[in-house]
């Protein structure tokens, strides 16, 4: 099995993908590229066989954000630039679940984090968040995301990581 | 003399007039038909205004697929259609990711912060080394 990972693209069959999780499925079966080419709200990268390679296994979407100097409590705004925060939302990643335990979400990760870098690169950037389901924060933690305090209710964890770290990470 | 001599100093030496470019091109009849159409739509009496205004036009859409921006036609009622041009995609960073709004609790916000401003960052662990090493 080669792996291939790239953008999203019309063609690609994603309705008998199937995470095991209905609200991940129904993103990439019904959001996913309306999103990335006509809302331009979000860009999805899908990792394919290139034996099969219409054929979705695993997908992951990012997108920009960044947080206003002035939503940051005013203690805290010491040591941070006088501009806004830019951040990178790994908004979704997900495995085919009879694809699962293959590497393939490292694979998914593993570029999530080189075009995160790229981007950084080109237009700033100072950290990937993520939203992580309760059950998978120790899969990101793996990978140095932290913990980011605070949220609402019982839902997501926010997680943090910090572009320097990976930068360093690139050096070893 | 000194007639002679003003004027040569008005006349500017052939270094610093600026060269015209002529401009030849070889239209297939239905180019042909077109260029003529838009030129009697856009009210352009001469080859060289029109080819000044394609140029003034690709000129932008050049500059603004640069920096990433999409193209986009919007109707009336909101339909919209972004212009894919293969040349105009040619010229657009490798990667540019669209926008996102994320909602932030007060105390996310402290702890977002507080990671950001600390003066090192931690260290990379070994899945992420291996991971950009892969």
């Amino acid at each position: 099995m080669a792996i291939l990972i790239r953008r999203l693209e019309e063609l690609d069959q994603v309705e008998n993908f199937d995470c095991g999780d209905e609200p991940l499925n129904n993103y990439l079966r019904r959001h996913a590229w309306s999103n990335q080419e006509k809302s331009s709200i979000g860009v999805s990268y899908v990792a394919v066989d290139e034996g099969a390679p219409r054929t979705v296994l695993g997908y992951f979407t990012l997108a920009m954000s960044s947080v206003p100097r002035a939503a940051f409590p005013k203690k805290y705004v010491r040591g941070l630039p006088a501009y806004e925060l830019p951040l990178i939302l790994l908004a979704r990643l997900a495995v085919d679940r009879r694809f699962v335990g293959r590497g393939l979400g490292h694979a998914l990760i593993s570029e999530a984090f080189r075009i995160s870098l790229r981007a950084a690169d080109e237009v700033g950037c100072r950290c990937i968040i993520t939203d992580a389901y309760r059950e998978r924060i120790s899969w990101y933690a793996r990978y140095g995301f932290v913990p980011i305090e605070g949220a609402a209710g019982s839902g997501p964890q926010r997680m943090f990581l910090d572009l320097r770290t990976m930068r360093v990470a690139l050096r070893h | 003399m000194p007639l002679k001599n003003r004027k040569k100093r008005l006349d500017p030496s052939p270094v610093d007039r600026p060269r015209k470019t002529k401009f030849q091109a070889d239209l297939a009849p239905a180019e042909d038909r077109t260029v003529r159409l838009l030129k009697q739509e856009l009210q352009l009496s001469s080859n060289t205004d029109f080819l000044s205004d394609a140029l003034a036009l690709f000129r932008w859409a050049v500059s603004e697929r640069k920096l990433g921006h999409r193209i986009v036609s919007e109707s009336a009622s909101g339909e919209r259609k972004v212009l894919v041009f293969p040349r105009l995609e040619r010229v657009a960073p490798d990667l540019v990711l669209p926008r996102a709004e994320i909602q932030w609790t007060e105390r996310e916000l402290e702890s977002l912060a507080k990671l950001a401003s600390a003066a090192e960052a931690d260290p990379p662990t070994d899945a992420l080394i291996r991971a950009l090493r892969d």
